[in-house]
């Protein structure tokens, strides 16, 4: 009984080989190759041929010289970073003599406790407003003598003839 | 010979890498008759064997830059044209076209193809036509996998080791492979033979 074995098998495929594309194919296929790229070259965003074009201008210089140069573009880079650092970074405030003198312990209520008496070393600067608006509301404190306003007319030196 | 072939496609990439578009066309021109012949027989389909070889060339120019020589071009070549082969019959599904009429029409007069046709005896009973189509048919019944490995090893003619480097597999995985592909074939054509007519 005849079968197929697997050299016949074989034989057969190699055939296939022989199966070719239409005359002239392979000549026109580099032809069809461009018209291909141009076609779709042209299709696409400006962008794309702008980021496309510019990577191709940057990958033609040989990058492996740019490598032995590896300190300089550290220290170009390590530059800009201080600087940028510098220019953004917020000034701490300067602590003159801090260590000289002692540290002053103000109270919460230092407002009241706080004359002219006092040194001017232990003003406290507070950005907190001095008065709120129903202090400034009262016409003077407690415990402090009374504050006189003087009206605000003005004076007029005219002569009344009120009798 | 082979290491002249390596050493040429190196020198062409090499220029190709440095901006040369013309090395590049000597490439395709090169590989073009031996691409055609992959992606066709994986196919069966001209036009769409055209357009894949379209495809594959332009994705080899755009990514020739990052080819860094770790296998040769023929190998790498082959792998995208494969890969893109495989990944084209996923999509496509089982659809596919017979298109015998792409035979050359002077095979009949190829003298290998006589001495093969006059060699085997089930081959001298059938209709050459008939026969071509019918082995057709049979590839196209196996699965895609087990065609690239058909088509590799039997219709042209690369080695099991050139073979597992292009599909990234073993060698025994492409020995099992055709293997299995011979026994389907085999089968589908015995078939043939018992009933020409069907």
């Amino acid at each position: 009984m005849d079968e197929f074995n697997d050299n016949e098998i074989t034989k057969l495929l190699r055939l296939k080989k022989y199966e070719q594309p239409p005359p002239g194919y392979f000549d026109n296929f580099l032809h069809e190759f461009h018209r291909r790229q141009r076609n779709e070259l042209l299709r696409q965003p400006l962008w794309r041929i702008c980021i496309d074009r510019t990577r191709d201008f940057v990958l033609s210089f040989n990058l492996g010289t740019l490598t032995s140069y590896p300190v300089a573009v550290t220290a170009v880079l390590m530059c800009a970073a201080i600087l940028t650092l510098r220019i953004y970074q917020t000034p701490q405030p300067a602590a003159v003599a801090s260590n000289d003198r002692p540290v002053l312990a103000v109270p919460a209520n230092v407002e009241e406790e706080w004359t002219l008496a006092s040194p001017v070393a232990t003003r406290v600067f507070s950005t907190r407003s001095l008065r709120n608006m129903t202090e400034s509301a009262q016409t003077h404190r407690k415990g402090t003598p009374p504050r006189y306003v003087l009206d605000s007319v003005p004076v007029s030196y005219e002569t009344t003839f009120k009798f | 010979m082979d290491e002249a072939r390596k050493d040429e496609d190196q020198r062409l990439v090499a220029r190709t890498q440095e901006g040369d578009a013309g090395a590049f066309d000597d490439l395709v021109v090169k590989y073009t008759p031996r691409l055609y012949g992959l992606v066709y027989n994986m196919t069966s389909n001209h036009e769409d064997t055209n357009d894949l070889l379209q495809d594959i060339f332009a994705k080899a120019y755009k990514a020739i830059r990052g080819f860094r020589g770790k296998s040769s071009f023929y190998t790498w070549i082959h792998s995208i044209a494969v890969n893109m082969t495989l990944n084209f019959l996923k999509k496509r599904g089982r659809r596919y076209s017979l298109s015998l009429d792409d035979v050359d029409a002077s095979i009949q007069n190829d003298k290998e193809f006589l001495e093969a046709t006059a060699s085997s005896s089930p081959v001298r009973e059938a209709d050459l036509s008939e026969l071509q189509k019918r082995l057709n048919e049979a590839m196209m019944k196996l699965s895609d996998e087990h065609r690239a490995v058909v088509t590799m090893f039997h219709i042209q003619g690369m080695p099991h080791a050139e073979i597992s480097k292009i599909l990234n597999v073993s060698e025994g995985t492409v020995r099992s492979r055709l293997f299995y592909a011979n026994r389907q074939l085999q089968n589908y054509l015995d078939e043939f033979r018992k009933n020409p007519v069907s």
